[in-house]
């Protein structure tokens, strides 16, 4: 134990000794996290908040028109916009704006809509109760066209939530103007006053329910992708120093000292991994604090660390031993502090990038989706992803703390190996 | 009185994975205790091969070593504390000063309290470097960087010294400080294995020597002996350049 705590003490000093070594293991990932949040902040917000601001002309000015405008305002993800630049939108307004991109969507309802759509029922309802000696005469309409104008680069999912909200929205107007008249008819047939209600919650109901738990309503936003994300992919570069330490100390003649010490060679090893593994938990709290302090300084949402503390210390120190195995192995293979260096950042860098750091997995294409699982970043994400999103335990995170664990078995295995082949 | 055998080597051969020749080909050597035994040869002779085989840092293919008595295979744990090495580079940590370099090494072996703190002030007094030892060893120059490595190997106080070309690229001042300190070590009874490319040193600090070609030992035995052993041998070099050649090594 008194080798232990030496071989400790002896990589403290090095480490507080090494200003450019701290700075990759401290400063660089919390500028990086401040630098991600701030820039990504806008784009998550897109893909997060489903609010859209939506051009709309009322010329039927008339039951139709005036349905579709409540529907669609009772709607959270549209706001309807009938003035530019305080003047009544026109058609050619509309459409210019709409191919300039500066609005995403136009509606025009046209002139008569309801007049046209009250003829029409009139006569659909007159057509049931038809007698044979008086025949109903289908009357002369056109059909009322209510025109959508797209700008071509909106999401496809933004085009089909709003065509079938419109569409959901006539199709109810059209039901209730047929049931009112035909209501009215069935009154007037028998002569009594009609009790009928149109009830358009209707007997088979939508309900939505979350498949996870409480915080599953947690919105993922900029700061709850980029903290953990960037918190993980920190996590995993302190293999830049760690095979620095390795390589730096074989290549001295230190290790060929160590080796002749009683009983040290594997400590000062084990020393190397406490210690590490030490500084990624104080790099994952410092880019929690990052999170928690310092981005609500600047607009971004506050970090929601779920409830589950534990469940979030037993992923940091799988995620961190994960990065240390990773650290050690790469140090043992390069012979040289550049070879490490030039293959352990281009792979972090790759694995990062497979794991869903830069770009969140469910924003990719489904091809590379698949191969995010093989990344060990993607765990550790996963893993912070289930507590901070989903609120998840101890027991959910376990496969992905568990993968962690077994890949740093994996890598160590690996490190010790090359450890002792180099020895010979 | 029957003298003492500090190490005994018999018929090791050591060849590395991936290479057809051997680095150190059935060597035999018999080294008594107390004694300043130089190991000599050209780069890539098998010097460091046959060095790090007797520390026990290496594994051998065959033969036999023993260390005081006890197999080195079998006796290792102890054997090991009985060894101090200097290697060829500066083993030490740059960033950290020479105090703590010191105390790491000394603690490691098991040394504590004002025992391992007298022998750190007690060895650099000794190598004159007791005002600097609270300096980062990377703002030592390279004599200053010898002596401290020179300490760092025998802090532990070992019976048996192997040096690896310990005066390597240090000025005169301080290679003559660390022969001297040699001797005096080799006074109290530390055996010294030494190796240099410097054969004007070998001969005056080394009681006997090897020289070793091809992994192989071309000449073993008392240094005086040796260099008296025929009329071409005026010094160790002229010994030296006879038998291994003036042919230019990688």
């Amino acid at each position: 134990m008194r080798q232990l705590g030496t071989s400790i003490i002896k990589e403290i000093l090095i480490l507080i000794r090494d200003r450019a070594g701290l700075a990759i293991i401290f400063i660089m990932p919390m500028i990086l996290i401040f630098v991600m949040a701030l820039i990504q902040d806008s784009t998550f917000r897109k893909m997060d908040e489903t609010s859209l601001s939506v051009l709309f002309i009322d010329e039927d000015c008339d039951s139709v028109g005036l349905a579709i405008a409540q529907g669609l305002s009772k709607s959270e993800m549209i706001i309807l916009e009938k003035t530019y630049k305080g003047k009544i939108l026109n058609r050619e307004t509309l459409i210019r704006l709409v191919t300039e991109g500066k609005f995403q969507i136009g509606i025009i309802v046209p002139p008569g809509a309801t007049e046209n759509l009250t003829v029409k029922a009139e006569y659909m309802i007159d057509k049931a109760f038809e007698e044979e000696d008086f025949p109903v005469a289908e009357p002369e309409i056109d059909s009322s066209i209510i025109i959508l104008y797209f700008d071509p680069v909106i999401k496809h999912s933004f085009r089909e939530t709003m065509r079938i909200s419109l569409g959901k929205l006539t199709y109810g107007i059209e039901s209730k103007m047929v049931f009112d008249l035909f209501a009215k008819k069935v009154s007037e047939l028998l002569d009594i006053e009609s009790k009928l209600v149109y009830d358009p919650s209707g007997i088979l109901r939508l309900e939505e329910r979350s498949a996870g738990n409480k915080h599953t309503e947690i919105i993922p936003n900029s700061v709850q992708h980029n903290v953990p994300a960037w918190a993980v992919f920190a996590m995993f570069f302190i293999l830049i120093p760690l095979t620095g330490n390795i390589i730096k100390e074989r290549q001295s003649g230190s290790m060929l000292r160590i080796r002749l010490m009683p009983g040290s060679y594997w400590i000062t090893i084990l020393a190397k991994i406490l210690i590490y593994l030490f500084i990624s938990m104080i790099q994952f709290t410092l880019m929690l604090l990052v999170g928690l302090l310092i981005l609500p300084l600047f607009g971004l949402p506050l970090l929601d660390l779920g409830k589950h503390f534990f469940a979030l210390f037993v992923m940091v120190v799988a995620t961190g031993l994960a990065a240390t195995g990773f650290g050690l192995a790469l140090g043992a293979i390069a012979n040289t502090h550049e070879q490490a260096a030039s293959f352990g950042s281009v792979s972090v860098i790759i694995l990062a990038a497979l794991g869903g750091i830069w770009v969140p997995v469910f924003a990719m294409p489904e091809v590379m989706q698949k191969f995010s699982l093989v990344s060990p970043l993607n765990w550790g994400l996963e893993g912070f992803y289930a507590i901070f999103l989903r609120g998840s335990g101890l027991v959910d995170i376990l496969p992905w703390a568990g993968l962690l664990t077994a890949f740093c078995i994996l890598s160590m295995a690996v490190a010790f190996y090359f450890l002792r082949l180099k020895k010979n | 009185m029957e003298e003492k055998i500090a190490i005994q080597i018999d018929h090791i051969s050591k060849t590395y994975k991936g290479s057809n020749s051997p680095a150190v080909d059935d060597i035999s050597l018999e080294i008594p205790s107390r004694a300043r035994f130089g190991l000599l040869g050209p780069n890539g002779a098998g010097k460091t091969t046959t060095i790090n085989i007797m520390c026990g840092l290496l594994n051998y293919n065959k033969g036999n070593i023993s260390i005081n008595g006890m197999m080195l295979e079998k006796k290792y744990k102890k054997i090991r504390r009985m060894i101090g090495l200097v290697p060829q580079d500066i083993a030490l940590y740059d960033t950290l000063t020479a105090r703590e370099n010191l105390r790491f090494i000394g603690k490691m072996y098991g040394l504590k309290g004002k025992d391992l703190k007298n022998r750190i002030e007690e060895s650099l007094e000794m190598v004159g470097l007791a005002h600097t030892g609270h300096k980062q060893i990377r703002t030592y120059s390279g004599g200053m960087k010898r002596r401290i490595n020179l300490v760092a190997g025998i802090l532990h106080q070992p019976e048996i010294l192997i040096l690896d070309e310990p005066t390597a690229g240090v000025d005169v001042q301080s290679r003559n400080m660390i022969l001297q300190f040699l001797h005096g070590l080799n006074e109290k009874g530390t055996t010294i294995i030494y190796t240099s490319h410097y054969l004007e040193e070998a001969e005056d600090l080394c009681s006997s020597i090897a020289i070793i070609d091809h992994g192989k030992v071309i000449i073993t035995g008392e240094t005086k002996e040796i260099i008296g052993s025929k009329k071409e041998y005026t010094d160790l070099e002229s010994v030296f350049l006879h038998l291994t050649g003036r042919r230019l090594r990688d």
